[in-house]
């Protein structure tokens, strides 16, 4: 009797302790929720569709910023958090709450995001590697493209970020490809900028002779070097390049004479010894401090580095003498020397579901208004906004600033999107493998083709 | 007491918790991931049926393939020359006795210690052909150019002597341990008939580590398969997948390039091939435990 007692106790204390777990866990998973939801509820007031910010002037309003700029304290993170601290103080009723995250970590956690709910602004980039899943998957609010006819947007940077007519998104900088060189270093070598792509190889040769680096390539990275050869190609196929590319990625063919062409330049290029030993394998930061400790003479990478010439880290005697020349041309090539490899990638969109989407669309336009994002990044040497800056020359610019004002000015076109992004983010991924392969000599030209193009199907 | 143990309502009670966690940590993710599987679904928006499409764009894989046979190399690796080396490692460290024995018993473990990300980006230092240690030596010896240690022929290799190091303390540890359960006594007999240390190591040590090799041998071999942290953080399967393994390029799939069902595939298969390696080894050791007895 005892023991059936005991027995009885023991399963009744098991069972109860099991179901107390349970239970508690269920409790206390609602409550989480419910106390997420009271603390979020009392500041987070949903704006009503036809309410306008005058009348809900004292509920609190909370955004939430999903951004790919973890550094806040230089470049385009500290452009991003000034206006946020800017509009908090203009809107003392609305805090703006900032998760950050590096590019990689960014796109996994975005895509998270997508699957259980957006933040109320998020970074973005207008390519279809990235864009399109994100459309079809509906996440981002439409935009009025009326709202934006006074933002002084440069003519087709905007088309980047629309589907079916439809824009979703504003982009933030105007990358340009190019090749950032040490005038000291050329100077006190006899080294003259080159005009050609010969010219380059053989700039390349008496470089590496006097026992330096050519090019810093971050070759480990892959999407580098695939705006690199996407660079060539725009001095191969001229104003041509984006019908090539979009064709062959439609189709998934890659045989294009003018593709080949531009593959095999840069295959050339890595035989020739232009960048440095390990290039395939090396990061952004390693490749960076090759160039701005010296030992590379020159370093290829897109404008957004053209705040090296403000970096305090980096030495007076390199820091001042950076400069920039674009890719030279190809003998035969249809693109001319002012036909630049450049796009407008990254920027700005809203969350469909967003509880607070007016305010968030609202602040989104504040971002953009000419003298925040594109005044605050010129002053802070952060490169090329997507929009007009020439309002903005304080006449105190840094020659790197100026030369690369100076190429967009006189740039006859434009490429748009880099070839890694112009298809699926399969290909992308895909491209960005193989291209290692190729340039180090590993695979050849038409199996590199063929991958990239079995990746596009 | 025994008879409560029998009883079935507290046996239940007992194993419920257990088996909840294990269905629903478990399994549940396992019977997703083998859904997910037969789809096209991106991560985002709609999921659609595909059937085995995954499977068969799998099998013509070429980066998946070179993981599989990457983890192998690494398996043999494991087997080969860390294990080898560790118990040794373990057999000299315990004839070391005092201060020397605990010294060296730290210094051996303390790559276990440190973080991957530590170690990863150690190594990726030690490997830069500008100013990396190697190249330091070798220039120090007369090498004229610079080595690539991670290039395309010869980054899998870098890569191992990374995780065969970066493991081996764990590897050693365990042995270590073993050797210290064997009782001294046969040790002292094997001196008295006049055995020297190969002698004693081959004759006692060795037969009477046997259950300890096995278990550490399956480990090792299952790290094999599982590599992901160190690869991710040194060459990310580069360049151009001669470094990948099965669960990083999994992660490359799902996360980066929006493949989240082919993904999942790769999950299912590489599932697959651990359950069948770990049977196979249980079953090859039971053979010789059978055998020996």
């Amino acid at each position: 009797m005892k023991k059936r007692m005991l027995t009885t106790l023991l399963t009744a204390a098991m069972t109860a302790s099991v179901l107390t777990g349970c239970g508690g866990l269920a409790k206390e998973s609602a409550s989480t929720a419910a106390n997420d939801e009271a603390a979020a509820k009392p500041q987070i007031v949903d704006v009503e569709e036809n309410e306008t910010p005058a009348e809900r002037s004292d509920e609190a309003v909370k955004l939430k910023l999903f951004s790919n700029l973890p550094d806040r304290k230089n470049g385009q993170g500290l452009v991003e958090q000034m206006i946020i601290d800017e509009y908090m103080a203009e809107n003392p009723d609305v805090t703006i709450e900032v998760e950050a995250l590096d590019e990689e970590a960014y796109k996994t956690k975005f895509k998270a995001y997508a699957m259980d709910g957006m933040p109320d602004v998020v970074s973005i980039w207008g390519q279809p590697a990235f864009l399109d899943e994100v459309l079809d998957a509906g996440v981002l609010a439409e935009l009025n493209e009326d709202d934006y006819l006074d933002y002084s947007f440069i003519a087709g940077s905007l088309e980047g970020f629309k589907k079916d007519d439809k824009l979703y998104g504003l982009p933030r900088n105007t990358d340009i490809m190019l090749f950032y060189y040490n005038q000291k270093m050329f100077d006190d070598n006899g080294w003259k900028v080159p005009a050609t792509m010969d010219d380059l190889l053989t700039l390349c040769t008496e470089i590496q002779a006097a026992g330096i680096t050519p090019v810093a390539m971050d070759g480990g990275d892959g999407w580098p070097m695939a705006c690199f050869l996407t660079d060539i190609m725009v001095k191969v196929t001229g104003i041509n390049y984006a019908d090539i590319i979009s064709n062959a990625v439609a189709t998934g063919d890659f045989t294009a004479p003018e593709i080949k062409q531009a593959t095999q330049i840069l295959v050339n290029f890595a035989d020739a010894g232009m960048f440095q030993v390990g290039y395939d394998s090396q990061d952004y930061g390693t490749t960076m401090n090759l160039f701005t400790n010296g030992q590379a003479a020159m370093y290829c990478m897109g404008s957004w580095d053209a705040s090296m010439a403000l970096n305090e880290d980096i030495a007076p005697e390199i820091r001042d003498n950076i400069r920039v020349f674009t890719m030279p041309t190809v003998e035969g090539g249809k693109g001319g020397a002012n036909d630049i490899a450049a796009w407008n990638g990254g920027g700005y969109a809203v969350s469909v579901n967003s509880a607070v989407k007016d305010e968030a669309i609202k602040f989104l336009n504040y971002m953009y208004q000419p003298d925040k994002l594109s005044k605050y990044g010129w002053e802070n040497g952060v490169g090329m906004s997507a929009q007009d800056q020439t309002a903005y020359l304080t006449g105190n610019e840094t020659e790197l600033q100026k030369q690369i004002m100076e190429i967009l000015k006189n740039a006859t076109s434009v490429s748009g999107t880099p070839i890694n992004d112009c298809g699926p983010s399969a290909f992308k991924t895909a491209i960005e493998s193989e291209i290692q392969g190729v340039s180090n000599g590993s695979t050849s030209v038409d199996d590199f083709l063929a991958a990239i193009g079995a990746a596009c199907k | 007491m025994k008879k409560l143990y029998s009883n079935k309502p507290v046996i239940f009670s007992l194993v419920l918790p257990g088996l909840l966690v294990f269905l629903f940590a478990v399994m549940a993710p396992i019977g997703l991931s083998v859904y997910y599987g037969f789809t096209d679904y991106s991560g985002m928006g709609e999921v659609r049926l595909i059937g085995f499409d995954n499977y068969v764009d799998l099998f013509h894989d070429n980066a998946f393939g070179r993981s599989l046979k990457n983890s192998l190399l690494l398996a043999v690796g494991f087997i080969c020359i860390q294990h080898p080396l560790a118990i040794l490692v373990a057999a000299v460290l315990d004839k070391l006795q005092g201060k020397a024995e605990g010294i060296f018993r730290c210094i051996y473990f303390i790559p276990n210690v440190i973080s991957v990300a530590v170690i990863a980006y150690l190594w990726k230092f030690i490997y830069n052909p500008d100013f990396g240690l190697l190249n330091n030596i070798a220039k120090a010896f007369g090498h004229p150019g610079k080595i690539n240690w991670l290039s395309q022929q010869n980054a899998i290799w870098a890569v191992l002597i990374v995780l065969i190091w970066h493991g081996f303390g764990w590897g050693m540890l365990i042995y270590y341990t073993g050797i210290k359960n064997i009782d001294p006594v046969l040790y002292e007999a094997a001196s008295i008939d006049g055995a020297n240390w190969w002698t004693t190591f081959f004759g006692i040590t060795l037969p009477l580590m046997k259950p300890v090799i096995q278990i550490n041998v399956t480990m090792a071999v299952i790290s094999a398969l599982k590599q992901m942290e160190t690869v991710y953080l040194l060459t990310n399967g580069g360049p151009n997948n001669s470094t990948q393994f099965a669960a990083n390029y999994l992660y490359q799939q799902a996360f980066k390039a929006f493949k989240y069902g082919y993904g999942n595939a790769i999950g299912v298969v590489f599932i697959i091939i651990c359950v069948l390696v770990t049977v196979a080894l249980n079953s090859i050791f039971k053979e010789k435990r059978e055998s020996a007895a």
